[in-house]
């Protein structure tokens, strides 16, 4: 097992209800297999699950990337800065 | 020089710190908050950052721009919280010898903030809260700069 932190954003952190998670996740867990877990508690993720961009330790990161024990995770929702 | 922070931004000091003695061109661009947004009337703006990933991207931005333009300084700064009508969301300014890289410079780097750094931008208006980004309208009217 692995242990992540989890950040969330935006209308993510909206869905969610909390600014951070701490997760236990199986060895090799993926980005889209955290997101699929995610999404499994909070169905309306699923609204936003093509548009978010995994991010791994404050840098964008393929969705399919390996997670590793102490990683920092986010699912980055479209940005609208400016 | 790069920052996310939810102080006023000080765009005098941000135009004193560009200068140097090399320079023959600073361009510096302002986002402000506007009054409205897809037909809504607008109220208010929260901004919000995944702050040490935007930083870390801006400063990525900051390299990039040094090694592809001849430019003295950069400076880019995103204020997050809430803002009221005209008030300066984000300043980019770029010091060169010449102007045209100035110019060139700063519209890159506005143009990646806006796509690339994880800030999201909260309208308040009479119809309520929308974040916006979640509105695929296909143009950008949704977006202050």
């Amino acid at each position: 097992m692995i242990s992540i932190q989890v950040k969330f954003f935006g209308p993510v952190r909206d869905i969610v209800g909390a600014d951070e998670l701490t997760m236990s996740l199986p060895d090799q867990c993926t980005g889209e297999a955290l997101l699929q877990t995610l999404m499994n508690r909070h169905p309306r993720l699923g609204e936003w699950s093509s548009s978010l961009r995994l991010a791994v330790n404050l840098e964008y990161a393929h969705i399919g990337r390996v997670l590793e024990d102490a990683d920092e995770v986010s699912f980055i929702p479209p940005v609208s800065g400016g | 020089m790069v920052a996310v922070r939810s102080e006023p931004i000080d765009v005098a000091g941000i135009i004193r710190d560009l200068s140097s003695p090399g320079a023959g061109g600073t361009a510096v661009f302002l986002g402000t908050v506007r009054n409205h947004s897809h037909g809504r009337k607008v109220h208010h703006l929260e901004y919000s950052s995944y702050v040490p990933m935007a930083e870390k991207l801006m400063a990525d931005l900051e390299e990039e721009i040094l090694r592809r333009w001849v430019v003295h300084k950069t400076i880019m700064v995103h204020r997050i919280g809430p803002l009221g009508l005209g008030e300066v969301s984000v300043a980019v300014g770029v010091s060169a010898p010449h102007r045209k890289e100035a110019f060139e410079a700063c519209r890159f780097a506005i143009d990646q903030i806006k796509s690339t750094v994880p800030i999201w931008k909260k309208e308040y208006s009479d119809d309520g809260p929308v974040w916006v980004g979640s509105e695929q309208t296909g143009d950008t009217p949704g977006m202050n700069a």
